[in-house]
């Protein structure tokens, strides 16, 4: 009977909640409710125009859509899409259940430990696979539309890919509860450990997939593009999920109904069973897990000062002392902070991935266009690469002061300087990881001294426009009651500032590096590439820097204002 | 209604709770009294079942928060120091929501509600989202809420932080009536004028371990001070217990 009420009270309750925040915004704030779902149709139509594209063209050099091809091609995006939605969903648990203030309530409360888990369990999964529907389901339409398959494969396909977001985000909830639950007293040596083994793994991996890419590139021969894809052969294991649906969906495309269904069943199947251990698992294990949890939080760490902090303080020397203190602290406050300092450690890999390929083209010293497009695709790469990563860190740290405003808000010191001191602590940190970068892997790939120069300046321009955007409407859109970073990112105020950032690196590096990039083709066109490059190749270089610096004056000017006029 | 046999709680190399065995019985109103980090509050956390000791055992009404922490949380009320609530709530769906995880009947949840509405005087803003709130809006609707089913025991940490003079009147006076009524209260404060004036006994908590408990008298005597609470909680938290 209580069973019954607390499940009907949990449902009400996240009814209720959507639908009172679905209200409020669309009664005071409408822009905010409409953001969100026209960037997410944009980007999925963007997704679904793209993928359309592609398989066109795979279409016209006749590659035979049911063929391994395809099946290679699903395999491979479903087991990378399970592996970030099992990293994604047991990241937002450990949230949900560890250390939200609501677990805190609902544990003192007589509701059931697996009854909280579900409700947690729900909205992480729903969470983190909302950004797998929208990128795959627009990808697996136009494959469909393409290839002309069987209606039975756009009937199936929602219940494939719900079915196929079930397993990874149970088996993520299970190795939560047992890390938690179980883990070791050394609990920091033990994550290290754990972590050093992966990374060595997974380095290990890339290492042997990157030696494979360049021989198969080198030699062009069938045996090093099978040796290639060798690698991978683990994503069509048949115990994968990624396999079972990837043949459920091809035989849904054939029009093949028993085998579509029966791969349908192993995934609902599997995964409910999953889930059904996981809400087993909680009732036994997720209280111990809370109790060890605090335990961890509540031991004494003696904290001192740390060398990386004086270096910090050392960087932005240029400051005066009171905007130089208010970095140092942005700066602790982040490095304290594993789930901060946890997916800048994922950028940086991804950064070290993207100079290590680049470096591996060393040894075909590319030429001409060729070396063109790659230095120009290197420094596209590293803008984007900002740009996500001052989205991800810059824009939430105004509002992650929330409640605790006051505290600045009374110092002798101006709102300006607050903003000026999140600014330079952005720029700093950007400018000197863009411009090592750039110029560091440019110069491995032998581009002539001109390019560097242009690329540097292009960077540099980048770098401190994006941290004017990011600080200055970060306080224009602040968010003071949230205090998760990831939620102010992917909220209203996080999607507009990522389209605007967006929008303003397409434009500068089009201005500032697009001519140079369009004169070495243009010279190639002409068998002339000796010839010095022409002048109006510096044409777009001050346009560039004007709109860099109205990217950091305007958006700052306005964030002044939203934070001069905020009451705390 | 409250036994804690030799609990003591450990975290890492820190004993935050050492050897503390203390018994309340039903219709108590019990103030635990203690310096910053004494604690207090990890104490209050075993008794809701929300830690569970390193050693010893807990029970609440009879029924071990280890093994029967379910029933025992169904007859508890907690109000921590800190309190949540849902913001994207309005009071009275909060107060719907904590009746359903209650298992209350319908009609039983409609009346009471009515009633805690009356008495934390709730009218003017119940159908407003909390967010909207004062703090003294969200710990008036915190206590409605932690009274709504009628517990057996109430566990208040600081309980009259952030509400004015006039609510603070009506909280000791419900507070008292509660006790009066058979409700056992288990107060954390600071304000040992509240301690003073409501408490049927005082637990005096130092590093972990209980100091002092009894009457104000017994505490005097046993302080070897024959001044006000404030006095004799001074002398005995500043003897170093190792002398």
């Amino acid at each position: 009977m209580r069973v019954n009420s607390q499940t009907r009270a949990f449902r009400r309750l996240r009814w209720r909640q959507t639908r009172n925040h679905v209200r409020s915004l669309w009664r005071e704030h409408p822009l905010r409710l409409a953001t969100p779902v026209a960037t997410t149709s944009v980007l999925a139509l963007m997704v679904f125009g793209l993928s359309l594209a592609g398989f066109h063209e795979l279409g016209r050099h006749q590659a035979p859509f049911s063929d391994s091809l395809i099946a290679g091609l699903f395999e491979v995006l479903f087991s990378a899409l399970g592996g970030m939605l099992l990293l994604s969903t047991g990241i937002i648990l450990y949230a949900g259940l560890f250390t939200s203030p609501e677990a805190r309530f609902l544990l003192t409360s007589p509701a059931s430990a697996a009854r909280i888990f579900v409700s947690k369990f729900q909205a992480a999964a729903a969470f983190s696979s909302f950004g797998f529907v929208v990128l795959g389901f627009p990808i697996l339409v136009a494959y469909g539309l393409v290839a002309r398959v069987s209606a039975w494969y756009l009937v199936l396909l929602p219940a494939f890919l719900t079915g196929f977001a079930l397993l990874p985000a149970a088996l993520s909830s299970i190795a939560c509860l047992l890390l938690m639950s179980l883990r070791p007293r050394h609990r920091r040596s033990f994550l290290i450990v754990l972590g050093t083994v992966l990374l060595a793994v997974i380095g290990f991996w890339l290492h042997r997939v990157g030696v494979s890419t360049r021989h198969a590139i080198t030699v062009a021969h069938p045996d090093a593009l099978r040796a290639l894809a060798g690698h991978f052969t683990l994503a069509s294991h048949p115990l994968l999920p990624g396999r079972w649906m990837t043949d459920g969906l091809l035989a849904a495309a054939r029009g093949e109904i028993v085998p579509a269904a029966r791969a349908l069943a192993l995934l609902w199947g599997t995964g409910l069973v999953a889930c059904a251990a996981a809400i087993a698992l909680s009732t036994r294990l997720y209280r111990t897990a809370y109790d060890r949890a605090s335990d961890g939080r509540r031991r004494k760490h003696r904290i001192s000062g740390h060398w990386i902090d004086r270096a910090m303080a050392g960087l932005v020397g240029y400051l005066d002392t009171p905007t130089r203190l208010l970095v140092v602290k942005d700066f602790r406050s982040f490095r304290r902070d594993p789930s901060q300092w946890g997916l800048l450690v994922v950028f940086a890999l991804m950064l070290a991935l993207g100079a290590a390929n680049f470096r591996s083209f060393t040894t075909r010293t590319p030429q001409g266009v060729d070396l063109s497009v790659i230095g120009l695709a290197n420094l596209a790469g590293t803008a984007v690469l900002l740009c996500a990563g001052l989205s991800r860190f810059v824009f939430p740290l105004i509002s992650l002061e929330g409640r605790r405003f006051w505290i600045l808000g009374l110092m002798p010191i101006g709102r300006r300087q607050i903003l000026a001191g999140t600014f330079a602590f952005a720029a700093t940190c950007s400018t000197l990881a863009g411009l090592a970068i750039v110029v560091g892997s440019e110069c491995l790939l032998g581009l002539p001294p001109l390019a560097i120069l242009i690329h540097a300046l292009t960077i540099t321009s980048l770098a401190l426009g994006l941290s004017g955007l990011n600080v200055g409407l970060g306080a224009c859109l602040a968010q003071f009651r949230e205090t998760d970073p990831s939620r102010i990112v992917v909220g209203p105020g996080g999607t507009i500032n990522m389209v605007i950032g967006l929008l303003f690196l397409t434009v500068t590096l089009t201005l500032m590096a697009g001519p140079l990039h369009a004169a070495t083709v243009l010279r190639h066109w002409q068998h002339s590439p000796a010839t010095p490059p022409p002048l109006w190749i510096f044409a777009g270089l001050p346009l560039g820097i004007t709109l860099s610096g109205l990217a950091v004056l305007l958006p700052l000017r306005l964030g002044r204002k939203a934070l001069e006029q905020a009451e705390f | 209604m409250i036994r804690l046999e030799n609990v003591s709680k450990r975290y890492g190399d820190t004993l935050a709770v050492d050897g503390l065995s203390l018994h309340v019985p039903p219709g108590e109103l019990f103030a635990c009294l203690g310096p910053n980090g004494a604690g207090k509050t990890t104490t209050i956390k075993m008794l809701c079942g929300l830690l569970k000791p390193s050693v010893g055992r807990v029970s609440v009404g009879g029924f071990d928060l280890q093994t029967q922490g379910d029933r025992a949380r169904q007859l508890i009320s907690y109000v921590p120091d800190q309190p949540f609530i849902y913001d994207k709530l309005t009071g009275r769906e909060f107060l719907e929501f904590i009746a359903g995880l209650y298992g209350m009947e319908p009609v039983h949840a409609a009346r009471r509600m009515d009633e805690v509405i009356a008495i934390f005087h709730l009218g003017e803003f119940v159908d407003d989202l909390t967010e909207r709130y004062s703090h003294g809006m969200r710990q008036r609707t915190v206590f409605a809420s932690a009274l709504l089913h009628e517990p057996k025991l109430l566990i208040a940490d600081e309980p009259t932080v952030g509400l004015d003079p006039k609510s603070i009147r009506e909280l000791k006076r419900l507070l008292r009536q509660l006790a009066d009524g058979g409700t056992t209260v288990f107060l954390s404060t600071h304000t040992l004028d509240i301690a003073q004036e409501l408490a049927d006994r005082i637990g005096i908590i130092d590093r972990g371990r209980l100091i002092g408990c009894g009457t104000l008298d017994e505490l005097r005597s046993a302080a070897a001070h024959d001044g006000s609470l404030e006095e004799v909680f001074l002398r005995l938290t500043e003897t170093d217990p190792c002398a």
